[in-house]
Formats: structure tokens, C-alpha cells, sequence
């Protein structure tokens, strides 16, 4: 599970860095998005593959106002892929 | 005034819809769409829908163009407009963000998905923006100048606005105004699908749990006219346009301006000649997303003062969903009607107050007013902002 849940982050991670067009190795998990100049349009980006690769809607809404850092956007994409599992299987 | 909605043909259903929280949000399905990650739609009933196209009786009429004239037929005739008073005195504006929605979305498909070279002949005229106000100015007879405002979500406030306008210039003695749109289409739902301002729950403006806004259709018109006309030819008069203001934020596509919003508030109650304490009631914008109500509950503090004291404010949205173009005329009518039961309308699904703006909206259940004007507010992408203010009229 443990595993699972790790390729899950490298695998959001890369996602991130692809859609949000940022060299990977230029984030952290702690970096803040407005500092990798991550915007509202790369958002949307980022949303659409994650809808794609997971199934998962996200508005671009209150679920997103918390979000600051790169941590905080995979927080909330985990959550909701493993609602989204949980919801498929039940 | 007419009104074509989610809540059924007529002003009427609409503001039964409003004022007793009835929602005409319901499951939508859409068959080119093989995953929708959003169900709910505020789409006109079957039946209603069936009705509006068996009554167009022309090859050459979008869905959207005959909810304008539905809407127009229930105006002109509660109006009492004879076919007399409608000639080149009178103009049309009628707004439209999509057009001809349908006609496009299955071109698209019988195109792209079928490879057929056989579309629809008539495509041009049926998608062109301004086809709404041809064939109300066509099945009326109304030859005065002719618009079409296509400015997104305030398409039809500005429609009511310009009409106000060009009546007070002298351009026209009457005129046909409002916003028509007929957008719950494939490719239109899935596009803002893609936007992701859409909630897969409720919608719930100024709600701590809001997440986004519902899609809706219809058409809201109205027939405007000078006092001189009509006392002349003795009309029924429900109310008076008091003021229009409308401006740009000329900063951001999507994200609204909170001091623009505030200065186009600002703009009408000047051209109203009123205070902001003599508005009543407000029906916002109100979308139920986060830039939203984040920024006009800021205009609204700045304009009315930090308590919002005296002010009845609810967005009627959850109802009739936001139908886009059409929006500001249907929340226009929902004011007028407001005005002249003086109830303000609830917004629906409101669970909890926000703390981050504050805002105690009418919530779920309708509040009796008593006041003398009304104001509706429209804020649009493209930095587009709207707000009609209506009085009441004493005779």
C-alpha cells in the first residue's frame, strides 16, 4: 500500500511537471505553485490529465482555494483518485 | 416581460421557480458525451422543449432563436402591443453568448465523427449570434434598429441596457429586449466541463461549501418603451428601467475585478439618480464559484457599506442554473417580479455562511421587501460587468 502510494506521488508529480510545463527536477514537494509560475491556465491543464489518467473531476473551485503548494495539489488529487477507486469498486 | 426556462414557458413559472425555491436543475444526458463528469443541468423539461420546436415551424430556426420568440410572444402580448405599434419605431436586442449552439454541435459531430459532407444547408443563418433578434424582428414586425450584445454571461443585461439606451437617445420609441441561449449541447457542456467551473453537486452561491456554478438555457425579454408611449396607448406599466451601468475590467479573460464591479454599481446608481439605500434587493451574479462570490460580495460591501445593512441579496442561479446569455434578462425578470411582490426570491442549497466573505444572502426561503428599487448585477468573462437598476412604478 505504502508502495502504491509512493508511485502514486512520483506519478502525479511527473504529471504535474508535464502539464504544468516545469522541469521536474525544479520542484519539491514543498514548493509553492506561484513560485514555479504555475497559473490558473496550467491548472486547468493539469485538472484535464488527471481527468484523463484517473477519472477525477476537480473544480477549478473551493476544493482548489487551500492549494499553495506542490504537496497541497497532490494531497487533493490522492484523496480524490482514491475516492474516485473506492466509488468504482463499491 | 416573457421568460423561456428550466422552470417552464412563462414569467410566471419562473418566478414560481425563484420565490418558492423550486429548482429546475435536473439529470442531463448527454448521448455524445460517453463520460460526463458533471449530471445536472438547469435544461428546459422535454416537453417544454418539444413544444418550443414544434411551434418554430421554420427549417431555419435554431433552438435558440425560438426561445426568443417564445419569450418575445408572452412580452408583446402582456405588453398589449398591437401589430400597429410595432413597425420601424420599435427596435430588437436580443443577446446571445453561443448562437446557434445545436446547429453547430451537430455539424461538428456529423463532420468530425461521421465524415459526412452533409450538413446542414442552413447552418449559417441558424448559428449567426445576431438570428435570435432577426426572427423576433421578423415574426414581429419590428423594423427599428436591430442588436445583438454577445458579451458572454452579460449578453443579456446589456441587451435591457442598450435597448434603455437607445430608447433615452431617441433611436427608437419601443423596443424587444433581452438574451436568448440554448447551449446545453454536447460539445458546449463538455467545453465548460473542461473549464472546470462546474459542480458535480449543488450549486450553492455565497455558501461556505459552494464549488462551482450550473449550466442552464432559456431565453428572458422584455418590451421596453418611452413613458410618453406608454401612457399614450395606455399600457400596463410594471415598472421603470432607472438606471444602466456597464463597464470593462480590461485586466483578466476569466477573473473578475472587484473594484470594476463596484464602479459599474456605481455607474447605474448614478444614472438612477438613487442612493445605494434605496435599493432593496439585489439579484447577483451569484454563480456559486469561488471568483465569483469572492468578488462581488467585495463590490457589494463597497457600494451598499461594510454591514450590506437594508440590502436583500440572494442568487436565484441554483434555480434556473446560469444560462449564459439569456442570464441577466431571466434575473432581470426575477427582479422585476421581486419589485412588484416586493418578496425577495431565496438562494437555494445555502448551507452555511462563508467567513472568508462574510455574506448572509436570502437563504432558502423567500424574505418579503419593502422598497422602491431592485438591482440586478451581471459580471461576464472578458471582463464584462452589467447592473440594471428597476423602480417601481406609482402612476
Amino acid at each position: 500500500m505504502g508502495t502504491e502510494k509512493s508511485d502514486l506521488s512520483q506519478e502525479l508529480l511527473e504529471l504535474v511537471a508535464r502539464e504544468g510545463m516545469v522541469d521536474i527536477s525544479d520542484i519539491t514537494p514543498q514548493s509553492r505553485l506561484e513560485d514555479l509560475d504555475i497559473q490558473s491556465a496550467d491548472f486547468v491543464m493539469i485538472l484535464m490529465a488527471l481527468e484523463e489518467e484517473y477519472g477525477v473531476y476537480i473544480s477549478v473551485d473551493n476544493e482548489l482555494t487551500d492549494v499553495e503548494t506542490v504537496q497541497d495539489l497532490l494531497d487533493l488529487a490522492q484523496d480524490k483518485i482514491e475516492e474516485h477507486r473506492k466509488d468504482e469498486t463499491a | 416581460m416573457g421568460a423561456v426556462s428550466a422552470c417552464g414557458l412563462g414569467v410566471d413559472a419562473l418566478w414560481q421557480g425563484a420565490v418558492n425555491g423550486k429548482s429546475g436543475v435536473r439529470p442531463v444526458d448527454f448521448p455524445d458525451l460517453p463520460q460526463q463528469r458533471v449530471g445536472t443541468a438547469a435544461a428546459l423539461t422535454a416537453e417544454d422543449l418539444e413544444q418550443l420546436l414544434a411551434e418554430s415551424g421554420h427549417r431555419m430556426r435554431d433552438p435558440v432563436a425560438s426561445y426568443a420568440v417564445h419569450a418575445a410572444r408572452e412580452a408583446i402580448a402582456q405588453s398589449g402591443l398591437e401589430s400597429d405599434d410595432i413597425d420601424d419605431r420599435c427596435g430588437v436586442v436580443i443577446g446571445s453568448g453561443f448562437g446557434g449552439a445545436k446547429t453547430l454541435d451537430d455539424n461538428y459531430l456529423a463532420f468530425g465523427k461521421d465524415g459526412s459532407m452533409r450538413l446542414d444547408p442552413m447552418s449559417v443563418p441558424k448559428i449567426m449570434n445576431n438570428a435570435s433578434a432577426s426572427w423576433v424582428s421578423m415574426e414581429f414586425g419590428a423594423k427599428g434598429p436591430i442588436y445583438c450584445p454577445s458579451t458572454a454571461c452579460s449578453s443579456g443585461s446589456q441587451g435591457v441596457g442598450l435597448a434603455y439606451q437607445l430608447i433615452k437617445g431617441g433611436a427608437m420609441e419601443r423596443c424587444i429586449a433581452g438574451g436568448s441561449e440554448a447551449c446545453l449541447v454536447n460539445g458546449v457542456f463538455r467545453v465548460w466541463e473542461l473549464l472546470r467551473v462546474m459542480t458535480a453537486d449543488k450549486n450553492r452561491p455565497f455558501s461556505k461549501d459552494r464549488n462551482g456554478m450550473i449550466l442552464g438555457e432559456g431565453a428572458g425579454v422584455l418590451v421596453l418603451e418611452t413613458l410618453e408611449s406608454a401612457e399614450a396607448r395606455g399600457a400596463t406599466i410594471l415598472c421603470e428601467i432607472a438606471g444602466f451601468g456597464t463597464n470593462s475590467d480590461a485586466g483578466d479573460l476569466l477573473r473578475p475585478d472587484p473594484e470594476r464591479a463596484t464602479k459599474c454599481m456605481q455607474l447605474a446608481l448614478e444614472d438612477a439618480g438613487l442612493q445605494s439605500s434605496d435599493i432593496g434587493y439585489v439579484n447577483a451574479h451569484g454563480t456559486g464559484t469561488v471568483a465569483n462570490d469572492v468578488t462581488e460580495t467585495g463590490a457589494l460591501r463597497e457600494v451598499f457599506g461594510a454591514d450590506l445593512e437594508g440590502v436583500e441579496i440572494s442568487s436565484t442561479k441554483p434555480v434556473h442554473g446560469h444560462s449564459l446569455g439569456a442570464a441577466g434578462a431571466i434575473e432581470l425578470i426575477v427582479a422585476a417580479k421581486a419589485l412588484m411582490e416586493q418578496t425577495a426570491p431565496p438562494t437555494i442549497n445555502f448551507n452555511e455562511i462563508d467567513p472568508k466573505i462574510g455574506l448572509d444572502p436570502v437563504a432558502n426561503t423567500a424574505r418579503a421587501i419593502d422598497t422602491g428599487a431592485v438591482m440586478s448585477n451581471s459580471l461576464a468573462f472578458g471582463g464584462v460587468n452589467a447592473s440594471v437598476i428597476l423602480k417601481r412604478f406609482d402612476g
